[in-house]
């Protein structure tokens, strides 16, 4: 299993490299507009020159990234062309904020989708009815109006919540866990539907099988039917939806943080991308990579412990 | 000559006795008295606003609303006031020689740096050099000094190449501002910046890029310009998430759009209108015509001015939160001349008459950058222009792409949104030879014997009278195609009061005081 996860870990930096690679190519086309930006309107090109070879943007482009990339596996990211700020602390950061609403979000939507799809498929009836509904909604609703909609009810109306901002767990996990409700539940509505719909029809699918009528006609009990042996074996692909629901959540993070003005990871990446800020763009490229191939490599494993015909041998 | 202090009155006198406090902080800043404590003090202003604040090393500082933070920190050595006069900051006085090549400021005493430094001449000279010699936003507001020189502590020569009228308002901004030596050129100073201020920035509390804290400093040589002990400036970059966060108390003061204005109103907030903060220039870069050869017209020019349903413009496109013009000066300012709003009314028909008079009957074609900021204006300049026979053809510009895409002389024509400032800035910037609006250089006699009489006029108020001169022929030769000013509303919660009205657009912390509540 070392040697599985070493193989993994290894691929995902070789993605890392060439992701990175591939973006800093596309970015070496607006270096010019770094420099002229960074100058203001009072640009010239003997100032924006003067301003590239002072920036080192004006050697080949593969030394640069030779450059960038040597810094980087010795941890130095660099610094922001506008703010100066280090861009691994800048990151570090952020990331705290961005993992705190997704990561919780992504916990919500799994216990949530658990409990709701295992109750639609296991009793039927006006449950399932009433789970296949509210996923039809959370599938119709964007996530935007829900979150409008709470903000004004939650923060205005009745001000049990903040509108906007964040607090650091480290400061009040109190004010931590109301700072990011809203954003949370914006965020794992779509989640849940798609997570909901997922589980119900694989566990449909389990408990139609022969093993669950043998499991049943020996006197297991349904709670454990249903609990130790279908779910375990309908959470393979349940899982796999999950891990594509992180990629999709730090995606919608983006606009989130905006909408609550969070200083996390996305509206970062927005801002440094309007700028074209590069030691930023390419700094959050290496974290979101980083972040994607663990995240997969921790559903994999997870997989493979619940269900032993996951597991590669 | 010295320029006198102008501020000198009392204010109270002439103030009714209901205003007297928000005139009195508005003009605080500049009475040049130190000591006292400040009526409010202790309160705390909550800001929002826009745009995420650049680095604070003094060579890379930016105006617009990340000023608030930097101008808090920084003294300048002079002092835009709310009535957009220049008045003594850093430097209690200045004298222009006879010729006006060499400006002469004597530095205030007893100023510190919040490392305990006092604040010199050789700091003022070591900043003004650095900016100067430094590639950066500010590098070009300078380009007319040759030397900086020190007399004494306290005295400070600065020698000009040519005469420049610009020179003064722009030591009132970020190119006036004074770093401390000793800590200016580290890497530090672009987060943890080093300045004699009113205002510390307390790191601790601080996030970068999120929210800025600022702590008054007791010592401060104009401390009663600073009713708020506490300043805690937040980036919020959605307009609908300012809104929410000034309705939950979370802020209590900040910019929104026109559409939010009737509800916060009715929800208690105060809520005063600028009318004019920026204004949105339709460019006619290439008034030479070397690239667009109809542009060279002065009757073409005059014909895209008449284009322009102004009034139609601001009230559906802006709904209301703006004004018509043909001036690229700030209206409160002293180059605008209300007379010239009637140089060109809306008249399709006469522009096309003007057209064909050119010798361009079937009009003719022109590629324009299409920019983040212009889309909601692209489709009423497409059909403005179709309408006397020009076609537009927008190409779309990356935004981190604006600057070198308005730069490079490709575009003849192009719409900006640019804030206003003062009539020499805005001169320096828009028409000079080497304005950054004037991309293909283009100047004329007449122009440039009034440039030339405005940038060696020491005397206020005959530079502004030369200033509106300067504007009336830019107007009537149509050198551009101003549409409209569009105005600011700023929201305040109860017990603190927005107090600019437009005269000055330096976004200094300076135009907020406190009411009672």
């Amino acid at each position: 299993m070392i040697s599985y996860v070493l193989r993994r870990l290894g691929t995902g930096l070789v993605l890392a490299v060439l992701v990175t690679l591939i973006t800093f190519l596309l970015l070496c086309t607006s270096f010019d507009d770094v420099a002229s930006t960074i100058l203001g309107s009072g640009a010239t090109p003997e100032g924006i020159q003067a301003q590239k070879a002072q920036m080192g943007l004006d050697r080949p482009v593969l030394t640069q990234y030779a450059d960038w990339l040597s810094h980087a596996v010795r941890g130095d990211l660099g610094a922001s062309y506008f703010t100066a700020e280090p861009v691994r602390s800048a990151l570090s950061a952020r990331l705290g904020v961005t993992l705190s609403v997704v990561l919780a979000a992504l916990l919500l939507t799994a216990a949530i989708s658990v409990v709701l799809g295992v109750m639609a498929a296991s009793r039927g009836g006006a449950v399932d009815r009433v789970a296949q509904g509210a996923s039809l909604i959370g599938f119709l609703v964007p996530n935007l109006l829900i979150a409008i909609v709470l903000v004004y009810v939650l923060a205005i109306e009745l001000k049990w919540l903040p509108a906007t901002g964040y607090t650091p767990f480290a400061e009040d996990p109190g004010s931590w866990a109301t700072s990011i409700a809203i954003p949370v539940a914006a965020l794992m509505v779509p989640g849940i539907a798609n997570l909901t719909a997922q589980i119900r029809g694989a566990m449909i699918g389990e408990l139609r099988k022969d093993y669950v009528r043998t499991l049943r006609t020996r006197g297991v009990s349904t709670r454990s039917v249903v609990l130790r042996h279908a779910l375990r074996n309908a959470a393979g692909p349940a899982l796999t939806v999950l891990s594509l629901e992180f990629v999709q959540m730090l995606g919608g993070a983006l606009i989130i943080e905006k909408v609550f003005a969070l200083p996390g990871f996305g509206s970062y990446a927005f801002d440094a991308s309007l700028q074209g800020d590069v030691p930023i763009i390419m700094g959050i490229t290496l974290f979101g990579v980083l972040l994607v191939v663990c995240v997969n490599l921790a559903v994999d494993l997870v997989n493979g412990w619940l269900n032993p015909k996951a597991r590669v041998h | 000559m010295r320029i006198r202090f102008p501020l000198a009155r009392p204010l109270s006198r002439v103030a009714p006795v209901a205003i007297a406090t928000t005139v009195l902080f508005s003009t605080t800043a500049c009475d040049g008295q130190s000591g006292g404590t400040a009526p409010g003090s202790g309160r705390t202003l909550s800001l929002a606003i826009i745009g995420t604040p650049n680095s604070f090393d003094p060579t890379q500082l930016i105006e617009g609303q990340q000023t608030y933070i930097w101008d808090s920190v920084y003294d300048t050595l002079l002092i835009q006031d709310n009535e957009g006069r220049l008045v003594p900051g850093a430097a209690e006085s200045w004298e222009y020689s006879d010729d006006a090549r060499v400006l002469t400021l004597q530095i205030r005493k007893g100023m510190k740096f919040t490392s305990g430094t006092p604040v010199t001449s050789a700091a003022v000279k070591a900043t003004l050099d650095r900016v100067r010699t430094t590639s950066g936003p500010n590098q070009v507001a300078l380009a007319a000094v040759a030397s900086v020189e020190t007399s004494g502590d306290h005295s400070v020569v600065i020698k000009l190449k040519r005469p420049d009228g610009s020179l003064l308002p722009a030591l009132s901004g970020a190119p006036g501002v004074i770093g401390d030596p000793k800590t200016m050129t580290s890497k530090s100073a672009a987060l943890n910046p080093v300045g004699s201020g009113p205002y510390t920035l307390d790191k601790g509390a601080t996030v970068n890029g999120s929210v800025y804290v600022l702590k008054r400093r007791d010592d401060y040589w104009n401390k009663k310009a600073y009713p708020f002990s506490t300043v805690k400036v937040r980036v919020i970059a959605d307009r609908t998430a300012s809104v929410n966060a000034l309705k939950a108390g979370e802020v209590n003061a900040g910019s929104v759009e026109t559409a939010q204005v009737s509800t916060l109103e009715s929800s208690g907030f105060e809520v005063k209108h600028v009318e004019a903060t920026a204004a949105g220039v339709l460019v006619l870069a290439d008034r030479g015509g070397s690239k667009l050869k109809p542009l060279g017209d002065v009757r073409v020019r005059k014909a895209i001015n008449m284009a322009f349903d102004r009034d139609k413009i601001v009230k559906q496109i802006l709904r209301g939160g703006g004004k018509p013009t043909v001036q690229v000066f700030n209206p409160k300012g002293d180059a605008y001349d209300p007379a010239l709003e009637k140089t060109y009314t809306y008249d399709p028909a006469e522009a096309k008459r003007l057209l064909a008079e050119a010798g361009y009957p079937d009009g003719f074609s022109v590629p324009m950058p299409s920019l983040v900021y212009t889309k909601p204006f692209e489709p009423t300049i497409v059909q403005s222009l179709k309408e006397i026979g020009i076609t537009v053809k927008w190409e779309t510009v990356p935004a981190q792409q604006t600057n070198s895409a308005l730069i490079s002389k490709k575009y003849p024509m192009f719409f900006t949104m640019d804030g206003l400032s003062t009539a020499p800035i805005e001169v320096r910037n828009n028409f000079n030879p080497t304005g950054t609006r004037n991309v293909f250089g283009t100047t004329e006699e007449r122009f440039d014997s009034l440039l030339t009489r405005a940038n060696s006029e020491v005397d206020p108020a005959a530079a502004a009278k030369t200033y509106k001169e300067l504007n009336a022929f830019t107007v009537e030769n149509a050198w551009n195609a101003p549409v409209f000013y569009v105005g600011t509303h700023w929201v305040t919660k109860k017990g603190i009061r927005y107090l600019g009205d437009g005269s000055s657009t330096f976004s200094t912390i300076r135009q907020f005081g406190v009411t009672d509540q």
